[in-house]
C-alpha cells in the first residue's frame, strides 16, 4: 500500500486500523472512528454520521478488499478524513453505490461533506469520505 | 509467568505491515491513543468470547505497555512517534505485541516507570517478552490464554 501524504504514518495525526476480513472489522472500525470523530470535536450528530459511515464501509468493503480491511483516518478541526483502501479496481464505486437505498441514493454521499476516489497504479483504488461540521 | 510458545511466529518487523494479522493499529503515541487501543483490543477479546475477567486482564496490560510507550519512548523528541499495536489470536492465545520506534522500554521491574509497570503485564498474562536495541525501539510481545481451552472467533 502507498501512502500519499507526505509525513510518515503515525507521526502527525493520523491513524491506520487494518483488520482482517472478518467479523470483527465492524466493531473494530466503528470504535476508532467513533473515538476520533469526538476528539475532532464532531457534535454528537456528525459523530453518528461517521460511525454510521464506518459500519457501511465495514460491511461492505470486504468484498473489494485483499485479506484485510485498511483505513487510514484523519481528524482534524470539527472534520474527520477517512481514506479507505486499498481497495480492488471499481470496487470504490461499487462500495458507493451498494450503500445505496431506494429513492435515497448513496448513504456515503448523502452523510458525508466529501468524497473522492482516488488510484494509485493499476487495481488500486482508496476512497476517501470527509465528515465535518460547519458549525 | 510461562514462557510463549516456541512457535508463536514473530511479529512484522519493526516499520513493516502486517499482512496476516487479525488487528493492526498505527497511530501516534500520545495519551489519547491509549484508550483507543485499550478498547480495540478489548473489542477483538470480546470477539473472541475469552472470558470476562481475561478480557479484563487484557485491557489493563495493553493500557500499561502503551502508558510506558507513550512516557518513555520518546521523551526528548520534539513530536511523539509511532506507536504499532497488533493483535490476534494465535492457537488458544490471544497474542498482543506493542512497539514503538524510539528509545524504548525498561525493561527493569525495579525502575520506576509509570503506574505498575511491566510486573503487572508480568501478572495479567500467560507469557510476555521484550526486544529492544539502541535505534531500534522496543516490542512487547504478551499472550493471554484462556484457562483450559481456546476461545472460539465469530
Amino acid at each position: 500500500m502507498s501512502d500519499t501524504t507526505a509525513h510518515p504514518l503515525g507521526t502527525d495525526g493520523d491513524t491506520q486500523v487494518a483488520v482482517a476480513i472478518g467479523p470483527l472489522v465492524g466493531p473494530v472500525l466503528r470504535r476508532v472512528v467513533g473515538m476520533l470523530a469526538a476528539r475532532a470535536d464532531l457534535p454528537l450528530d456528525r459523530l453518528d454520521d461517521a460511525v454510521l459511515v464506518a459500519d457501511i464501509v465495514a460491511s461492505r468493503a470486504l468484498a473489494y478488499a485483499a485479506e484485510s480491511v485498511r483505513v487510514r483516518l484523519t481528524p482534524g478541526e470539527r472534520t474527520l478524513w477517512m481514506r479507505v483502501g486499498p481497495l480492488r479496481a471499481g470496487g470504490a464505486e461499487a462500495l458507493l453505490g451498494e450503500a445505496a437505498g431506494p429513492e435515497v441514493g448513496s448513504v456515503i454521499l448523502k452523510l458525508a461533506d466529501e468524497v473522492h476516489v482516488d488510484t494509485e497504479g493499476p487495481g488500486s483504488e482508496f476512497l476517501r469520505v470527509c465528515v465535518a461540521y460547519a458549525g | 509467568m510461562d514462557h510463549l510458545p516456541a512457535s508463536t511466529p514473530s511479529a512484522p518487523p519493526l516499520g513493516e505491515r502486517a499482512q496476516d494479522c487479525d488487528i493492526r493499529l498505527t497511530m501516534p503515541a500520545r495519551a489519547e491513543n491509549v484508550a483507543m487501543i485499550r478498547h480495540v483490543c478489548g473489542a477483538l477479546a470480546e470477539g473472541l468470547h475469552m472470558p470476562t475477567e481475561l478480557v479484563a486482564d487484557v485491557r489493563l496490560a495493553v493500557t500499561e505497555a502503551c502508558t510506558n510507550v507513550v512516557r518513555h519512548a520518546y521523551a526528548g523528541a520534539e513530536a511523539a512517534g509511532p506507536i504499532d499495536v497488533i493483535a490476534e489470536p494465535l492457537g488458544g492465545c490471544l497474542t498482543v505485541v506493542v512497539s514503538d520506534r524510539g528509545c524504548g522500554i525498561d525493561a527493569g521491574p525495579e525502575s520506576e516507570g509509570p503506574g505498575l509497570g511491566l510486573p503487572l503485564i508480568a501478572a495479567l498474562s500467560h507469557g510476555f517478552e521484550i526486544e529492544h536495541g539502541p535505534q531500534q525501539g522496543s516490542r512487547l510481545r504478551m499472550s493471554f490464554r484462556p484457562h483450559g481451552g481456546r476461545f472460539l472467533a465469530g
